[in-house]
């Protein structure tokens, strides 16, 4: 971006002069020298209101007092904020507020962290002249988590402009006029809207206030720990604040983390599923058929002996090992070390197989790196981006509040291909701010794509720069997409010629332009193929390798990133480096001051593949459960009931765990120290809030003691000096400041892709053809819903309020057509098997559509068949073509 | 539904503004000749239309007296609060027609003939303390007076001392609601 | 002279005179000031602050929200107070569980300045030797009843003392309970 000089302006504070940008506010100018000016209605967020008059000051040539919230400065400006008269004007509209404002400060939870309750302090005289009875407001119930107490509101309005102007959910409204407005949501029903916890949040008083937390504590007994929530790969920075070691409540600080303090309703309300009661506090330990508790020592001997005799007996290849990316980056590194060395098997994994492979595998092979070449900064900042398959508001909803940002404050244009239609509801739907948007099956982001891509080709955007730097690449694309011809697009994708020919303009001719996919498009059947199209439509357009601009895949789990990272996949060593890259292994091998296992990797299927053939002996699975989420056809059960030897590490006893051998119970983020890496490659610091419950303990911890009793001592003092051993092995983590830098793309890469990369698949990835599907049925897409992650949120007590139930969702014509209505019973059924399920009808499901949360899919999941993909060994299992009947 | 109902009046008021949100006050004018109030339903439905969501709609509803969100009266009685008229004994003329009628401001009486309403100034400050009775201003009000109206209106649905209606839209029918 | 003086005050020891003057005055004239004490009780001060007490309303109802303001005032961290909503009255705080460890007690009163609502009370009872020092821990039962016993005379309820405090933590009935 060209650096553009930045008018400034002089001015006076309170005898301070300083210098500030043109346009800053007085409040904030007076902020940078120290002197706070009271408000209620201004927020750094928001844009200025001035309803709530408290920050009036005294301008020197103003006859008037100004409100500094909405005065932008000017040159030569002298500002007064500590005279008399200026207090005066404080203590006025504190009376007319506290006119109305009840007294009742011992019962409000925010009493003790409450702006006006510090104001009538600072400036109120202790007795007021009105003697009217204050307004009394009815009494109506909001939500099981939001308690809203209209009497305390000082109208400020904050709330209804979070909601609007940040969330884009406008679920709030001031209703009725003057000392009788109320900030209500529509309907006589409970509120339905986003649940960020925003408006919580940005409440001055205690007008709207936690339900689910209400009661419990006085601001002035909390304890803070800035952490990270694990409920996606935004990696946003939460403060978690505990009372005698119990989880209150969640806030996260303005200005603080990636997320700026905002939240979703899983990272404001999930907090709960931590110190969940069925947490495992024990060792257990297999005696009889039967898991018993055990001591820690009991349980590790045991388990160190056992691997040992099964390695003495077997060699080392019977061994395997799958680790959760939830878990943090020392605890990722530290597992892959100890299945290389004190096992000595290559054959691990990590959950980020599910989709953030074929991510990496795209960004590693157009662009040389494996991250981001973008930041979240740089989407705000874009003037062109590009979704596909996102469903952002649900899946990575403050990566969407960034999407949000760029089309609403900075006025970018914004094209989608989602499974979404645009509709008109509380709940935010990317698709309403989009300028092109196009509604696609799971399968139809192919043929959009390449639509684009055609379009881009036919209406001469092709970079010229590239088609004499690699004219053949040019030339074989141009061939592919000549080869696809408008009907048969328009027929696959129900979308116009013209329409893609306007998209593609509106993208091609942005100097900043990003493109995000996310679990739409990396969880569906060819999905590394469409990620690296996705590479030439940014080449095509000149955007590859431009600052600011890229493509930017979403991670699902809070540590996809780091576990590609930390080499806990198996084609990856620490750095990430290939596991036959010779040089790496003998980098890594140097410091770990012993030769590394040779023989191949085994990806999560094969491993199961193996399992199932009775060729692997031992399982280590930790914080992974299979059978709980591979659908049955993936036969997970058969498989780890031929395992000689299942050791499962959990937080809960889950299905997979009940077959275990030995369950060790590990810590959840809040009781440990560590670091995640987001899905922008930004490393964080996890710190502990807690203290573990029961007697589980990190899991990093468990390992070194397992590698210790193995005689492969692994020892580390705390989570800091595995840190400091991933610094010489993995490039990015020294001293994370506050933002991350995004990685630049690597030329030989680009190159090499550009002369002779792109023909291994380039025929493949431009071929179309149509899926065959059953006429009658519709496509069930398994996905992730907005209030939940996984399976482990539907343990927090705040997000079932929310959801805590499937449902499949359904296009209002698609259940008209079938005589459904919303509430009814509904039979899914298809060759696999069927569930019985409840409908719900939602008009922004698109027609032919219907989603499941893949949070309550137990029995949804029979419905799945998995494919696996040949390049990136990534199991697919999302979507199914189901026949939708009422039940009987 | 208005869509289907009155397809050529909306396309023409959407028509009228470069920005679609301006239309809003205009669409409920609408659902409010239609049903008398403005529904829920009907709310819903502008919304759908203007690409608002339903509280946007609901919040500027309520902050219009001239709009409702309950059935009314036949004779909706809009008396004005604001400060010229209070000045000369509006709370009275208030008092007076709650005692004669029975009913508090915002209720409807049983025979569903009156509703009162406290409003805000109707622009006819010189002439306080004055109401409006469905689009027909009466002013100087006195409590002979207000008696004289309600009789006139209860026996031929108007009454002759109306000054006349100054408001847009153009008087309506003269049935109206329930 | 002077030298014989002092000889005579020598031998009739007259310092220890002087010195025992008020002794010998005393003496001649008995009165006891020693309070025969368990028998025998001294008269309290009007100001005395003795032991802590929960009080109650006219009603019969707690005084006590639940505030903490109590817990965050005592310098000795005498006081721990759990609150919650109300069973059966939603959206009204009490005091759930109230405990009291009189054994660390100054007795200063700070609480009970602290307290928004008066529900704490300074007693004049002051006979509290146990001989288990545990059950100086007392909890808002016992509290109270050392309240009931000490203020016979109960205040009206604040609603009805102040109409501007009319909805100072009320429950609102037809809402569903906060679940714990």
């Amino acid at each position: 971006m060209p650096n553009v000089a930045v008018e400034t302006v002089k001015l006076t504070i309170d005898g301070q002069s300083l210098t500030v940008p043109k346009g800053t506010l007085v409040i904030e100018a007076a902020r940078q020298v120290g002197v706070m000016v009271p408000h209620f209605c201004y927020h750094p967020k928001l844009k200025p209101d001035a309803n709530c008059r408290m920050c009036l000051v005294e301008i020197e040539k103003i006859p008037k007092l100004q409100t500094a919230c909405s005065t932008p400065v000017a040159e030569g400006m002298v500002v007064r904020t500590a005279t008399t008269v200026v207090n005066e004007a404080h203590k006025s509209v504190l009376e007319f507020i506290l006119a109305n404002h009840p007294l009742d400060c011992p019962v409000c939870d925010q009493g003790g962290r409450c702006d006006l309750q510090d104001f009538s302090h600072e400036y109120t005289p202790t007795t007021s002249r009105f003697i009217e009875v204050k307004r009394v407001f009815q009494k109506e119930y909001f939500s099981p988590l939001i308690e809203k107490q209209m009497n305390r509101c000082v109208q400020c309005l904050r709330c209804v402009r979070y909601c609007d102007e940040v969330m884009d959910v406008k679920a709030l409204a001031p209703v009725n006029r003057g000392t009788m407005t109320e900030i209500k949501h529509f309907g006589t029903h409970e509120l339905d809207c986003e649940f960020c916890g925003g408006c919580i949040q940005i409440c001055p008083v205690g007008a709207i206030t936690s339900r689910l937390s209400m009661y419990e504590f006085r601001p002035w007994m909390l304890k803070r720990a800035d952490t990270v929530c694990t409920y996606c790969g935004d990696g946003c920075q939460i403060t978690l604040q505990t009372k005698d070691n119990q989880l209150i409540e969640v806030n996260s600080s303005l200005g603080a983390g990636r997320n700026n303090g905002d939240l979703c309703a899983r990272g404001y309300f999930g907090y709960h599923a931590t110190t969940h009661p069925d947490r495992l506090t024990t060792p257990l330990v297999r005696r009889d058929g039967r898991l018993v508790p055990a001591t820690w020592d009991e349980a590790l001997e045991y388990v160190a002996e056992t691997f040992a005799q099964l390695k003495l007996k077997h060699g080392a290849q019977v061994f395997a090992g799958v680790i959760t990316a939830r878990c943090t980056n020392e605890d990722l590194y530290l597992f892959q070390k100890f299945m290389r060395l004190a096992v000595g098997t290559n054959k691990l994994d990590s959950s980020a197989r599910y989709g953030q492979v074929n991510a990496v595998r795209a960004l590693c092979r157009i662009q040389g790196t494996h991250r981001w070449p973008v930041t979240f900064e740089d989407i705000a900042a874009a003037e062109a981006l590009l979704l596909v398959g996102t469903n952002i508001t649900e899946a990575n909803p403050i990566t969407g509040l960034r999407v949000k940002e760029a089309v609403k404050k900075h006025g970018a244009t914004l094209l989608t291909v989602e499974s979404l239609q645009p509709t008109v509801g509380t709940i935010s739907n990317i698709a309403n701010l989009a300028a092109h948007h196009f509604t696609a099956h799971p399968d139809q982001y192919k043929p959009v794509v390449l639509g684009l891509i055609k379009a881009v080709i036919e209406e001469g955007l092709a970079d010229q720069p590239l088609s004499q730097k690699a004219p053949a690449y040019l030339q074989a694309i141009r061939d592919a997409v000549h080869a696809l011809s408008w009907p048969t697009i328009e027929a696959a994708t129900g979308s116009s010629a013209a329409s893609f020919k306007e998209a593609a303009r509106a993208f091609a001719r942005t100097a900043r332009a990003v493109i995000i996919v996310g679990a739409g498009v990396l969880r569906e059947p060819g999905a590394s193929g469409l990620a690296a199209t996705l590479q030439d439509l940014l080449l095509l357009t000149g955007h590859h390798g431009r600052p600011g601009c890229g493509l930017a895949p979403l991670a699902e789990q809070n540590n996809d990133q780091g576990a590609v990272e930390m080499g806990t996949v198996t084609e990856c060593l620490p750095g990430p480096c290939d596991l036959d890259d010779q040089e790496a292994r003998a980098r890594v091998s140097a410091l770990w001051q012993e030769d590394l296992p040779q023989g191949p990797g085994l990806t999560i299927p094969e491993i199961l593949e193996e399992a199932r053939g009775k060729t692997l002996k031992a399982l280590y699975l930790v914080g992974e459960d299979p059978v709980g989420s591979l659908p049955e056809s993936a036969r997970a059960k058969e498989a780890l009931e031929g395992v000689e030897f299942l050791v499962c590490q959990e937080l809960f006893l889950t299905e997979t765990a009940q077959m275990a051998h030995v369950v060790l119970p590990a810590c959840s983020y809040a009781e440990k120290d560590g670091t995640f890496t987001n899905t922008e490659g930004h490393v964080q610091q996890v710190r502990h809030a807690i203290e573990p419950v029961g007697e589980s303990r990190p899991d990093w911890e468990i390992f070194s003691d397992l590698a210790g009793l193995m005689g492969y001592p692994l020892e580390y003092g705390d989570a800091k000096d595995l840190l400091k051993e991933i610094r010489a092995l993995v490039p990015g983590y020294n001293l994370p400041g506050p933002t991350p830098k995004p990685s630049r793309p690597d030329h030989t890469a680009v190159d090499r892709y550009l002369q002779q990369g792109y023909a291994e698949d380039l025929g493949e990835r431009y071929r179309y053809t149509p899926p065959v599907k059953a006429a009658g049925r519709l496509t069930l897409l398994v996905d992730q819903s907005l209030f939940h992650s996984g399976k482990f949120s539907t343990k927090a007590k705040g997000l079932l309020h929310l959801q805590a139930e499937g449902a499949v969702s359904l296009n209002p014509a698609d259940a008209a057509r079938l005589g459904i209505v919303e509430g009814d019973r509904v039979l899914l059924s298809n060759e696999l098997g069927h569930c019985r399920t409840t409908a719900k009808v939602w008009d922004r499901i698109p027609a032919g559509l219907c989603r499941f949360p893949e949070h309550f899919d137990q029995e949804a999941r029979r419905l799945l068949s998995v494919s696996i993909d040949v390049a990136t060994g990534v199991p697919y299992y999302r979507s199914a073509q189901v026949k939708v009947e009422k039940a009987q | 539904m208005l869509k289907e109902k009155y397809t050529t009046e909306i396309a023409d008021i959407l028509s009228r503004y470069p920005v679609k949100r301006s239309a809003l006050l205009p669409l409920l004018y609408l659902a409010q000749r239609e049903q008398g109030y403005v529904s829920e339903a009907a709310m819903q439905e502008i919304a759908g239309i203007l690409k608002l969501t339903p509280p946007q709609v609901y919040e500027t509803v309520t902050f219009y007296t001239m709009l409702n969100l309950k059935p009314l009266g036949k004779f909706h009685l809009q008396v004005c609060k604001s400060l010229m008229c209070a000045l000369v004994g509006s709370d009275i003329l208030i008092g007076w027609l709650e005692k004669k009628l029975g009913i508090k401001a915002g209720e409807t009486t049983h025979d569903g003939l009156f509703t009162i309403s406290k409003v805000e100034c109707l622009g006819a400050c010189g002439t306080g303390p004055m109401m409006q009775v469905n689009d027909d201003y009466y002013e100087r009000l006195t409590e002979e007076k207000v008696d004289r109206i309600l009789a006139d209106l209860k026996r031929d649905g108007t009454s002759a001392l109306k000054t006349g209606p100054f408001m847009w839209p153009e008087p309506a029918p003269a049935k109206r609601g329930a | 002279m002077t030298k014989f003086t002092a000889w005579i005050k020598t031998i009739i020891f007259y310092e220890i005179l002087v010195g025992m003057k008020a002794t010998l005055s005393h003496l001649l004239h008995y009165k006891p000031i020693t309070l025969q004490y368990p028998h025998e009780k001294r008269t309290l001060p009007d100001s005395y602050r003795g032991m802590l007490a929960l009080l109650r309303y006219d009603d019969g109802t707690e005084k006590c929200v639940g505030c903490d303001l109590c817990e965050a005032a005592c310098p000795s961290r005498v006081i721990k107070v759990f609150s919650a909503e109300v069973p059966g009255e939603p959206t009204k705080r009490y005091a759930k569980e109230y405990y009291m460890d009189m054994t660390r007690c100054l007795f200063c009163g700070l609480c009970v300045d602290a307290c928004p609502v008066d529900a704490l009370g300074m007693t004049r009872e002051f006979e509290w030797a146990v001989y288990d020092k545990r059950q100086l821990r007392l909890n808002k039962e016992q509290l109270l009843a050392i309240g009931d016993r000490s203020y016979p005379v109960r205040e009206k309820r604040l609603e009805f003392q102040h109409p501007n405090v009319a909805f100072f933590n009320v429950a609102f009935k037809g809402l569903p309970e906060k679940e714990s």
